[in-house]
């Protein structure tokens, strides 16, 4: 069924990929982000503290879950003509090699602007064992002139 | 050419001439450096989160969309906020913990695109112990167009 802002209503959702981290995940992000962080790379220097906070090992990206959220919002946009334009996250809780993510969103809002339409979006990112990883805000533009892909 | 050097993935190196939260000054820019965007570099970048979407590959099926040509997935200013600041930039530092971010999208960035951003910290503050620093950022491509703006939280390392 297409997606259509009339359609649209509060609490339908949004299903996202799942996504397998593994080392070789997290290494191919390095190099695709440019973001060499030990925090990604270094087992031996994630050993180590930061202030309160321990990881035990090399830890995603927290832009990881940002990317996989943006797929989700925008392989559920692009279909309907609409256009992703906005995405808040926060990151709740680490993720690690061997856990398995997954992305979704529910529909919040809708709002009609003087020169266009909006939808906003709730969005999550849960883990393997249901707990939150990721939770944060997407906005999408419903334009009047429809351009369906 | 900056762009054109090899990318120092050793953030360890340099990590000395790189500001800590003490030495960031809320609103003074940060050093940056234009690059383009190749379709390889938006191919590897689409690969990392699994995207397949063929407005990022297929020329032909990007030609009858709405952006009339192949483009790059919004979040590619993942990859444009390494590719555009130097090596010393405090970003960089290694510890530096992401704690969110938010981005709004304007235009999207094509391949070929010669990118620049500006970028400064915006505020900086200690909550719980921690030192926060907050990041403001604005890529344009070369017409000028803001492609993108966006602001994120950082820990920074103690």
């Amino acid at each position: 069924m297409t997606t259509t802002f009339e359609k649209l209503r509060a609490g339908d959702a949004i299903d996202g990929p799942t996504f397998a981290v593994s080392r070789e995940s997290i290494r191919l992000f390095c190099d695709a982000s440019l973001d060499y962080n030990p925090l990604h790379l270094d087992d031996e220097y994630m050993k180590g503290s930061f202030g309160k906070t321990n990881f035990g090992g090399i830890i995603m990206h927290g832009m990881n879950n940002f990317g996989l959220i943006s797929r989700m919002i925008t392989d559920w946009a692009y279909p309907a003509g609409a256009i992703h334009r906005r995405l808040e996250t926060r990151w709740v809780k680490p993720v690690r090699p061997g856990d398995t993510i997954q992305p979704t969103g529910i529909i919040k809002a809708k709002q009609v602007t003087e020169k266009s339409r909006w939808v906003m979006i709730d969005v999550m990112v849960r883990n393997q064992t249901g707990e939150k990883v990721a939770t944060g805000e997407a906005l999408v533009e419903f334009p009047r002139d429809l351009f369906c892909q | 050419m900056a762009q054109t050097q090899a990318f120092e993935t050793d953030f360890w190196k340099d990590a000395n001439l790189r500001k800590v939260w003490d030495d960031i000054v809320p609103g003074e820019p940060r050093k940056t450096i234009p690059y383009t965007l190749t379709r390889e570099a938006i191919e590897l970048y689409c690969k990392s989160v699994g995207e397949t979407h063929p407005i990022y590959f297929d020329e032909a099926y990007a030609k009858t969309t709405r952006y009339g040509g192949l483009i790059a997935p919004p979040s590619i200013h993942i990859l444009l906020m390494f590719s555009c600041t130097p090596a010393d930039d405090w970003m960089r530092s290694p510890g530096t913990v992401n704690a969110g971010q938010s981005w709004s999208y304007n235009i999207p960035a094509r391949p070929g695109d010669v990118i620049t951003l500006q970028a400064r910290a915006l505020d900086k503050f200690i909550k719980r112990e921690r030192l926060f620093v907050v990041h403001d950022n604005v890529f344009f491509n070369q017409k000028g167009d803001v492609i993108c703006s966006g602001r994120g939280w950082t820990i920074r390392p103690i």
